[in-house]
């Protein structure tokens, strides 16, 4: 604990970073309560509004409704859609990249194989072939798609760290010991990985959320009326010279969460790895 | 040599395998997803009966493996089938334009990343934790997270709207081709740049810092020779090297912005033409332009390797395995 | 040296396909043109035509018949005079004579034949088809007469000849193989070049019936699947016309000089409630729903528009616009009187439904996301689902309890009834089987005299207000152009009239 805040001390930059991630958080929990207007209230009497006009604090759509509510309201899905999919790939990455480590030879040939072919698509254009193909997206459909994408990736990293641990001598203890193979994989060797696999995970939340907002940019967003801070970015395009705060407010909340979410991955990352 | 070659051609081969499979995978997902092409193509109008009879004439309700039987002898000979929509318009005559359209779009991106991106990272990586390099890390940090389309959406407005020095939509003028509208393709390689930027200058600068850290570069220094001399002699050399793994990596990136930043200007490339295809579930061309996506990245991936292990000492004169 | 040939391959590699992007150079002389801005067509031969690309088609095929684009009246195209018998059932066309399709072929009365006939070929497809079986036999008594045979008396059947996918069709091409990439016609323009997907470039035809017309030399169409970059387009001076704008556009047009937005015509969107299901099939359900909606509101949210200047709002399927239609005031939103009726219809802690419609299709989002918040003070929570057009309609559209559709306008609406609104209609989105309404749809169709038929679409009228499961919201068709343009016409048909068309 006293090295994490040591560590802070010296990369301030991270505090930033922290912050502004803890600050949407509080947003996606109780920012909805805190609003004065639904995300999919329609005031027709007040359309296109600039920030600050009549009670609407970053003005409003085309529509009439509030943009400030519709990014708090976003935040909460692109936040769950982003941790789920972090969590999700990270996890059968694990899980894939640990068996075919473990067990060598012909397993890994498959896997490597396997993986080469997932690679082989960039993970933008799978999932938006397959989305577009399925219409319109849930947090569902977009979560399991976009962690397909990601598992190759996760799936590397895993098999690699695995592969550096295989070596050491708690395993070939543990073997002879006689314990099975799920338990040393799983309870030997997972918990000396947790480093470099949770650098991976934020690694890929900050991942996920540039994918979903692209995503939504591309038409293959959530439903409407639920907010994608990416759908909102091209709704409101053609409006950008009457409303660019329609425009510039998510834009601008995407950047944040992505930047924040880097930075703490670094610092993570050095942080955990110095450890080592 | 003889290395180079064989590798070369195990490559190759795995390549084709690789796109084989995913030929498979493409074919087998376009075709089964839901919704009915026949009523997409006949409208809203469309009676039962002529949503039927379409169907048949278009060979829809064929067995799954006779309709990919097809395609595949089709493909393997250059024809990349018919456009659903289109009897008579070969895929062909749409696509390569396309597909030209993007590669220089790629290409114009590539030349103003890499040199930037390169020496950017080389300077933050030498002058690493002073002023500059917070400056470059933060910069490269912040476009990196600005989605493609982000970032073109905020150049259209100030480079195009109210500056108005280059056009808004990138499309070209009828009886004209892009060599006369190259102003066309500088802000969509422009949004792509930022993110590209971002990723490869930060790889870069960790090499380089590597690079600097590592044993002989500090001996050489603390044997008092110039640092700008170790730099540029020594340096430099082995921090460039892995750059091309690092392109090579981002690749999937770079293809994924080409699609976004096509749409985002109108440029009239094969991203564009991918997603025209996914809004009107034009089958044939939805799986001959995946599968063209995948060719062209898993070559450029081999590309990438192929370079690699060709500059890397290592491994061109001891065949060391990768 | 290897080194050399390495470099040398790659750059050849990247170089190749580059070449493929060249393209032709055009000798740009002084003409007059007009440059449009479309969305990306679908199929485009008259028959299968899905309704895309309008510039081009209706620039290059002809009709035997045109709607009068100011008047609404029928104006001789290929067809110079017409009658009937027998109160509709025989239709006798006498036909231009001098015209040539762009292949050089004459016009006569064979092609006619051919393209009504063609309506019933079964591999084909044909949009029309159950429009046309009514056509007992089609004869040809000389090169330039057309007698058209009908099974029943259609006293409104002339007007099935200016559908969209009318065109008349020359006998000896082969449309099958070569109508999706040159299409061939008798209009004003013929094909020049054409880019699939990307452009099409029309040129003037010398040989046009009218040695008046066209007037312009080019047309020049872009095919831009994004909106706004076909308005962006538009405000660069790179195209001067853009069809089907939203009103958000238009709002945003409003301010620049030298660019106008018209409405050449309304569209309708059908909000239909399936009376054979729950919970529609209580008639006390429908109305509260009815009461829940405010005309006002729905116009400005969905249209950017007051409510009677260029939206409309009713109950029935007739349009305002239509001479036969009728002014039912409108009942006024009332949120309590709904919360009754839906308690009286045992719903008293209001209900749930699933809203299905086309999220891609114009207006279908915005209207939907009104309409649910319209209704939900009422107690009705509804549930939004869109799908792509093309799911929506083979998946959900005849399917589901609540739905959005788009739907065009019709100069004679009793095809339209038939088809929608009678018990077993094929395209029935509300499930209705009335007999009160099956029997005026009947005589509606076989009325000859226009006053008795008026009285028919009124009574119908007030009887989908009291007890029908439809509302009707008309948004108007915009059209932005550069002020340069003149003569600008584009009837209820949807076809734009681009012969009569100049340039400043």
């Amino acid at each position: 604990m006293k090295y994490i805040l040591y560590q802070l001390k010296k990369h301030p930059l991270a505090i930033v970073g922290i912050a502004v991630i803890i600050f949407w958080l509080i947003m996606a929990f109780i920012g909805p309560a805190m609003l004065n207007f639904t995300h999919t209230q329609i005031d027709s009497e007040n359309q296109i509004v600039g920030p600050g006009v009549n009670g609407h604090l970053l003005g409003t759509d085309s529509l009439g409704r509030d943009i400030l509510a519709r990014v708090v309201y976003g935040s909460r899905s692109i936040l769950t859609v982003a941790l789920l999919t972090s969590i999700l790939s990270t996890f059968i990455g694990v899980i894939l990249g640990f068996t075919a480590g473990y067990f060598g030879g012909k397993t890994d040939t498959i896997f490597l194989r396997s993986m080469d072919i997932l690679m082989a698509i960039p993970p933008l254009v799978l999932s938006m072939v397959i989305l577009g193909i399925l219409g319109d997206s849930t947090i569902v459909s977009l979560t399991l798609i976009v962690s397909i994408a990601f598992v190759p990736a996760t799936a590397r990293v895993s098999r690699g760290v695995l592969l550096t641990e295989k070596s050491q001598e708690y395993v070939s203890a543990a073997r002879i010991r006689g314990e099975n193979h799920i338990y040393i994989m799983f309870v030997e060797i997972l918990p000396n990985t947790t480093g470099p696999i949770i650098v991976e995970a934020t690694a890929r939340f900050a991942y996920s959320i540039m994918m979903v907002a692209s995503l939504g940019f591309l038409g293959v967003g959530l439903q409407p009326p639920t907010p994608d801070w990416g759908m909102m970015v091209i709704e409101n395009k053609p409006v950008i010279a009457q409303a660019p705060w329609a425009v510039l407010f998510p834009a601008i909340a995407i950047a944040s969460l992505v930047i924040a979410i880097s930075i703490f991955s670094d610092f993570v990352s050095k942080v955990l790895i110095h450890e080592r | 040599m003889n290395r180079t070659l064989s590798i070369v051609v195990r490559r190759l081969g795995s390549l084709v395998a690789t796109l084989v499979v995913m030929s498979f995978i493409i074919f087998l997902l376009v075709e089964i997803m839901p919704g009915d092409v026949a009523q997409m193509i006949l409208g809203q109008s469309a009676t039962p009966e002529a949503v039927a009879s379409l169907r048949e004439a278009r060979g829809l309700d064929d067995p799954l493996m006779q309709r990919y039987g097809r395609w595949v002898s089709g493909v393997v000979v250059g024809d990349l089938g018919e456009s659903i929509y289109m009897q008579g318009v070969a895929i062909n005559s749409i696509l390569w334009r396309r597909v030209g359209h993007s590669v220089l779009l790629a290409m114009t991106a590539f030349i103003m990343f890499v040199p930037l991106s390169i020496f950017f990272g080389v300077l933050a990586g030498v002058k690493e934790n002073k002023l500059s390099d917070s400056i470059i890390s933060f910069f490269g940090l912040a476009t990196m997270a600005l989605p493609e389309f982000v970032s073109g959406v905020i150049l259209i407005t100030v480079f195009a709207v109210q500056l108005q020095w280059l056009p808004i939509v990138s499309v070209i003028p009828i009886g004209e081709s892009i060599w006369q509208n190259l102003s066309i393709l500088f802000l969509p390689a422009l949004s792509i740049t930022f993110v590209m930027f971002g990723y490869i200058s930060r790889m870069q600068r960790s090499s380089m810092i590597t690079v600097m850290n590592s044993d002989y570069v500090r001996a050489a220094i603390l044997k008092g020779m110039p640092r700008k001399y170790v730099i540029f002699k020594h340096a430099l050399k082995n921090a460039l090297l892995p750059t091309i793994t690092i392109i090579g990596m981002n690749m999937g990136w770079l293809f994924g912005g080409l699609i976004v930043v096509e749409t985002l200007f109108g440029f009239p490339g094969m991203g564009s033409l991918l997603m025209t295809a996914i809004k009107t579930r034009d089958v044939p061309l939805i799986e001959a332009c995946v599968l063209l996506i995948t060719a062209i990245y898993a070559l450029s991936t081999m590309i990438t390797d192929i370079m690699y292990s060709y500059l890397n000492p290592r491994i061109r004169f001891q065949g060391g395995q990768r | 040296m290897r080194r050399i040939i390495g470099i040398t391959l790659l750059i050849l590699l990247i170089a190749v396909p580059m070449v493929f992007a060249g393209g032709d150079k055009e000798a740009a002389e002084e003409q007059k043109s007009v440059r449009v801005a479309e969305q990306v067509p679908g199929l485009i031969t008259p028959g299968v035509w899905d309704g895309q690309a309008f510039s081009m088609n209706s620039s290059i095929y002809e009709y035997l018949v045109d709607i009068n684009a100011e008047t609404g009246e029928l104006d001789p195209v290929l067809a110079t005079s017409w009658k009937t018998r027998e109160d509709g059932k025989v239709w006798e066309f006498k036909l231009r004579q001098g015209v040539t399709f762009h292949d050089g072929t004459d016009f006569t009365a064979e092609d006619v034949k051919f393209t009504i006939e063609r309506t019933q070929d079964p591999g084909l497809g044909h949009l029309k088809k159950a429009d046309f079986e009514v056509v007992a036999s089609v004869e040809t008594p000389d090169d330039y007469t057309v007698v058209v045979n009908l099974e029943e008396a259609r006293p409104t059947f002339i007007y099935q000849m200016t559908d969209y996918n009318m065109a008349i069709l020359s006998s000896s091409y082969d449309y099958a193989a070569l109508g999706e990439s040159r299409p061939m016609g008798t209009g004003p323009f013929k094909m020049q070049q054409m880019i699939p997907k990307e452009s099409a470039a029309l040129e003037r035809n010398e040989n046009y019936w009218d040695p008046n017309l066209p007037h312009l030399d080019r047309i020049l169409i872009y095919f831009v699947a994004d909106i706004d970059a076909s308005v962006s387009m538009l405000e660069d001076d790179r195209v001067d016309i853009v069809p089907f704008i939203t009103p958000n556009i238009k709002n945003r047009l409003d301010e620049i000089d030298g660019i106008s937005v018209i409405s050449p015509y309304q569209e309708q969107r059908f909000i239909a409630m399936a009376v054979d299901q729950e919970p529609f099939d209580d008639n006390r359900v429908r109305l509260a729903m009815k009461y829940a909606m405010d005309p006002e509101i729905i116009a400005r949210s969905v249209a950017q528009m007051e409510l009677g200047d260029g939206a409309y709002y009713n109950e029935t399927p007739i349009m305002n616009a239509l001479a036969e239609y009728k002014e039912i005031p409108h009942r006024g939103r009332d949120i309590e009187r709904a919360k009754e009726l839906l308690a009286e219809a045992g719903y008293p802690n209001g209900l749930s439904v699933d809203l299905t419609y086309a999220s891609d299709h114009p207006f279908g989002r915005e209207l939907a996301q009104t309409v649910q918040e319209l209704a939900a003070p009422a107690g009705f929570d509804i549930r939004l689902r869109g799908y792509t057009r093309d799911v929506y309609l083979s998946q959900y559209w005849l399917n589901v309890p609540f739905s959005i559709t788009g739907w065009g306008g019709r100069i004679d609406p009793s095809m339209l009834l038939a088809l929608a609104f009678k018990g077993g209609g094929s395209w029935n989105e509300t499930h209705m089987d009335e007999p009160v309404i099956n029997d005026l749809i009947d005589k509606i169709a076989s009325e000859v005299d226009p006053d008795q038929r008026t009285m028919y679409y009124h009574e119908l009228q007030e009887w989908f207000h009291e007890n029908g499961a439809l509302l009707n919201v008309q948004v108007p068709y915009l059209v932005a152009i550069n002020d340069s343009i003149v003569d600008y016409r584009q009837p209820l048909t949807m076809l734009p009239q681009y012969k009569y068309m100049d340039i400043k």
